[in-house]
């Protein structure tokens, strides 16, 4: 073959494969724009559960998503558990129920009120509690019985007394009880806590 | 309630009332429960209830103590060890009140009479120690008759046996508790604190306001101390 030859051949199989590839890329492009928007009909959408399967599902950017999604999880439960926490309804205890501080005002409110009339009301809840009685200054430490006519585990009694410091413990079930939530002050005697508190007078109810 | 049952239940209270006024403990009921412990100073514990019994003490809570106290199982020299605190404090003119109510709760808790008779006398020296300061304070009990010098203040009885009662519990308290003598703010402020929930009931807020005024803080360590010693 001589160099003419050969020259003119190289140059028709340079044309030949240019022409090749560039109907070969733009048929490819053109697949891939058919393909990208046949999937994007057929694309199921994704529900609820679907969209939580793709953040948990392992992908090549997922990580931080997912430790995103896992962190809001825990947070949204704390939050729920926090708000149930003081709404649900708490199993029982033999113990006496150890009002909180906010608890007490009402308690305060309802002693007051009931001293004008029928004495000072004294109010224990004691859930599972089977004999309460109340041990005082103003009965001499002998006891006085409570009663919880209605079974809810709240025990009441009412005493007439006149102005001035008493202090006084309950008995739930043979156990000396001296630190009343509702108490105004506590003293140790004996080496047992009672209760106090003020009728009248500065601060009395 | 119908105003009739309420009438009923009011007659019958006061009927209770004037009967168990007339009916105070007599020294032959007191001499009886004594006999029964036996105690050694008979005749000494008469003569302070005859005493008492004219200063006015209150003998049915006296005597229902008496009676429980002997109804303890427990050594006659206990029973009578913690008879003769009361008796003492009667002696001396001192309120009884507190003494009795910390007698009555040793007893419903079950502390040993041992133990009660000590923590009991304790109470008793602080009680004669506040009454002493009262005194070196320039405040007196009220006495017929009495002529109150100038810079001195003589209190109607009950109000200065109040004063004193609360005054000298509750410095008990405080010693009780574990407090540190040493520390006269916190008495003070112990007695202070008291002192002023009470006012307006058996004393006054310028009672109050004439005690904290007349007593340091360092008197309360001085009598606490004294009591202990």
């Amino acid at each position: 073959m001589s160099l003419d030859a050969r020259d003119s051949l190289d140059e028709l199989l340079r044309e030949t494969l240019r022409q090749d590839a560039t109907g070969a890329s733009h048929a490819v492009a053109q697949l891939e724009a058919r393909v990208l928007e046949t999937l994007g009909d057929r694309a199921p959408r994704r529900g609820l559960w679907g969209s939580l399967k793709a953040l948990v599902a392992p992908t090549r950017a997922g990580r931080w998503t997912q430790l995103a999604f896992v962190g809001a999880t825990a947070c949204a439960c704390l939050l729920v558990g926090f708000f149930l926490g003081d709404r649900l309804p708490r199993d029982r205890s033999p113990e006496p129920v150890a009002l909180t501080r906010a608890a007490v005002p009402a308690v305060k409110t309802a002693t007051a009120e009931a001293s004008d009339q029928n004495g000072v009301l004294f109010i224990l809840p004691a859930p599972n509690a089977r004999v309460v009685s109340l041990v005082g200054s103003f009965s001499e430490w002998e006891p006085v019985p409570l009663t919880d006519n209605d079974g809810d585990g709240i025990w009441t009694t009412q005493i007439p007394l006149s102005p001035g410091r008493y202090e006084y413990a309950f008995i739930i079930d043979g156990r000396w009880f001296g630190q009343d939530p509702s108490a105004d002050d506590y003293v140790k005697s004996f080496g047992e806590y009672s209760s106090v508190r003020y009728i009248g007078g500065g601060g009395g109810a | 309630m119908k105003r009739g049952v309420r009438f009923f239940i009011g007659v019958v209270a006061c009927l209770a009332a004037c009967t168990v006024g007339v009916a105070a403990a007599t020294l032959d009921e007191f001499r009886g429960v004594i006999a029964s412990i036996p105690v050694a100073n008979e005749s000494r514990i008469m003569a302070a209830l005859a005493l008492g019994q004219r200063s006015g003490f209150p003998a049915d809570e006296t005597y229902r103590l008496f009676e429980r106290v002997a109804g303890v199982t427990g050594a006659a020299a206990d029973k009578e060890a913690i008879l003769l605190v009361v008796v003492e404090a009667i002696e001396s003119g001192l309120p009884v009140d507190s003494l009795l109510n910390k007698a009555f709760e040793g007893l419903a808790r079950g502390v040993s009479l041992s133990t009660l008779g000590h923590l009991l006398d304790v109470r008793l020296r602080l009680l004669e120690g506040t009454s002493d300061l009262f005194g070196r304070c320039r405040i007196f009990r009220a006495s017929q008759g009495a002529v109150v010098a100038a810079g001195s203040t003589a209190l109607a009885p009950s109000v200065f046996d109040a004063l004193l009662s609360n005054v000298g519990d509750a410095l008990g308290d405080y010693v009780e508790s574990g407090g540190s003598p040493l520390e006269s703010q916190r008495i003070y402020n112990q007695v202070e604190a008291r002192l002023t929930l009470l006012a307006g009931t058996a004393f006054s807020a310028d009672d109050v306001e004439l005690v904290l005024s007349r007593v340091e803080p360092a008197d309360l360590t001085r009598v606490v101390l004294a009591a202990l010693s």
